[in-house]
């Protein structure tokens, strides 16, 4: 059996004696994306932070081979790299910092990916929302250098972009994985996890779907989840 | 302008600078008589241009720590803390004070990293005003402190209280002023290695350890060598706001927002900029000099309004 990106089992988050996630498992090989649906408030955000280790959690967790909550924060980087739903800068950098900060030597290539090669040299105040998302999300798959068996945690990647951004994104994502790494991705996007090779639909901490898109995304499912307002073929 | 060239050409220009300043003195341009310019002006130039260059790289650190670009040591209550230990030390052990060199510097990084720790404490993570609000309480009480100390003890009072007006410059002699320049310089140098992690803090805590800076460690090192180019530069100076907050701001305008490239252009500018406050003080109005932080002060209190204005919350 190949060795998982990331598998995790029984994960739990207690924030200030609340469960935010109860006992979620998952796991995802090379080549595999896996989408994290849900409601707002379901966990998705805190379930993404846990796996890429920047949250405290309980339960086992290996991603690319080692716990990252053991791992050094240094090493952990190059096995594993993680964008917030909305990236902020305190700085007003200029977007060819953001690989350098990361030291990333395939920024400039997953720049010209997400389409935005000629943004280089702008600061990032001088870009629209959904650029400066996708300069975030270039510095951020720049940042594992060698994706083999490397773990991608990205959260609403698509959100605020346009759709032929939204496209471009996808396929990004697509090549990292196909390359031999994995991707956990938090979506509101039923259609885009469907197109995945597995889902987890989050409810109040809870994975109450699980498996490959037909299996996890039932009728049942996504009307106990989201209600009768999203059809169920959503 | 290539970093190598614009640090020349920052050396170059403070350099200058310090000439200029050994050769303005009490009698007009020169190098005064007897030897002035090395007795008496190049202990005060060394210790305005140390003091500036811990402020402006401790200014620039503790914006990188805080995300915060309103962030200044002595705005946010650290130099306060500082010159409130002095005063305790010289409040209640005078004579003990002066006897070993490291005691009043001592006593200024307690008093700086009681306000640092309560400044995390309470101002971290939250908005600018949260930050700047905390600032303004430990500015408040450690001004009340240091001014209630300086009444009650006779021997003290006008030294303490000339500090808390930033006017200490013109009682530095060598004795006074090598270790607290040397810990200015120490404090310099060994901030510059965390440009890097300083960048990647600007991202957040969560992007900053997801691309692999050790946040706790970079932000615990930042406030504990702020504390200490603060305390030092007190020991030199007293008092001084704004040079914490003016060098980084032009330091970001001049050669950009990396860390790498900010800090040492912020220390420069810190250097530059003190020096040329002590040197105008002292050089325009000879009969009745103004304290270094009595110029920077007029200088910069309009720029930090700017600042302010153009702040989006």
């Amino acid at each position: 059996m190949t060795e998982p990106c990331v598998e995790c089992v029984a994960l739990a988050v207690e924030i200030a004696g609340r469960r935010i996630v109860d006992g979620v498992s998952l796991r995802a090989e090379p080549g595999q994306v896996v989408a994290v649906v849900g409601p707002n408030g379901a966990g998705k955000t805190t379930l993404l932070r846990a796996l890429a280790g920047l949250v405290a959690s309980t339960g086992g967790l290996r991603v690319a081979g080692e716990d990252p909550r053991a791992a050094p924060a240094g090493a952990a980087a190059r096995r594993r790299a993680y964008c917030a739903q909305q990236p902020v800068s305190a700085w007003d950098y200029r977007v060819r910092d953001l690989g350098e900060i990361a030291q990333a030597a395939a920024f400039a290539d997953r720049l010209a990916e997400l389409g935005l090669a000629e943004l280089a040299d702008r600061r990032l105040s001088r870009l629209s929302g959904g650029e400066r998302k996708a300069a975030h999300l270039a510095m951020t798959l720049a940042a594992v250098g060698e994706p083999y068996g490397a773990l991608l945690v990205l959260d609403e990647p698509t959100a605020s972009l346009d759709l032929a951004r939204q496209a471009l994104v996808a396929a990004a994502i697509r090549g990292f994985v196909r390359a031999g790494g994995a991707a956990v991705v938090a979506t509101h996007d039923l259609a885009y996890a469907r197109a995945c090779e597995t889902v987890v639909v989050l409810a109040e901490g809870r994975a109450v779907g699980l498996g490959a898109p037909p299996a996890a995304l039932t009728p049942v499912v996504v009307a106990a989840t989201w209600g009768a307002a999203v059809p169920a073929g959503a | 302008m290539t970093a190598t060239r614009a640090t020349l050409a920052g050396l170059a220009g403070l350099a200058a600078l310090v000439a200029l300043a050994l050769a303005v003195g009490a009698q007009g341009f020169g190098w005064g008589d007897g030897g002035a310019w090395a007795l008496l002006r190049a202990p005060r130039v060394l210790a305005a241009l140390a003091a500036g260059l811990a402020l402006g790289v401790g200014g620039a650190a503790q914006q990188g720590v805080f995300r915060n670009p309103l962030a200044d040591p002595g705005l946010t209550g650290v130099f306060g803390g500082a010159l409130f230990g002095l005063a305790l030390l010289l409040g209640a052990a005078p004579e003990t004070a002066w006897r070993h060199a490291w005691l009043l510097p001592a006593a200024a990084f307690a008093g700086a990293l009681g306000s640092s720790a309560l400044l995390v404490l309470c101002g971290r993570g939250g908005s600018s005003a949260r930050l700047l609000l905390t600032g303004l309480g430990l500015n408040a009480f450690t001004a009340a402190g240091t001014l209630v100390i300086a009444a009650r003890s006779g021997e003290s009072r006008e030294l303490l209280t000339n500090g808390a007006y930033g006017d200490w410059l013109g009682m530095a002699t060598f004795e006074l002023t090598w270790l607290p320049a040397l810990l200015c310089l120490a404090a310099t140098l060994l901030l510059l290695p965390k440009a890097r992690a300083l960048d990647l803090l600007a991202f957040g805590d969560d992007a900053a350890r997801g691309f692999g800076a050790d946040v706790a460690g970079v932000r615990r090192d930042a406030v504990l060598l702020t504390a200490l180019a603060a305390a030092a530069a007190t020991c030199l100076v007293g008092q001084v706001a704004f040079i914490g907050l003016l060098a980084p701001h032009l330091a970001r305008a001049l050669v950009g927002p990396r860390h790498a490239a900010v800090l040492p252009g912020s220390a420069l500018l810190g250097g530059a900029l003190l020096l040329v406050a002590d040197t105008l003080g002292r050089g325009l109005w000879a009969e009745a000099p103004l304290s270094a932080a009595a110029v920077t002060a007029v200088l910069g209190a309009p720029l930090f309004i700017w600042i302010a204005r153009s702040q989006h919350d």
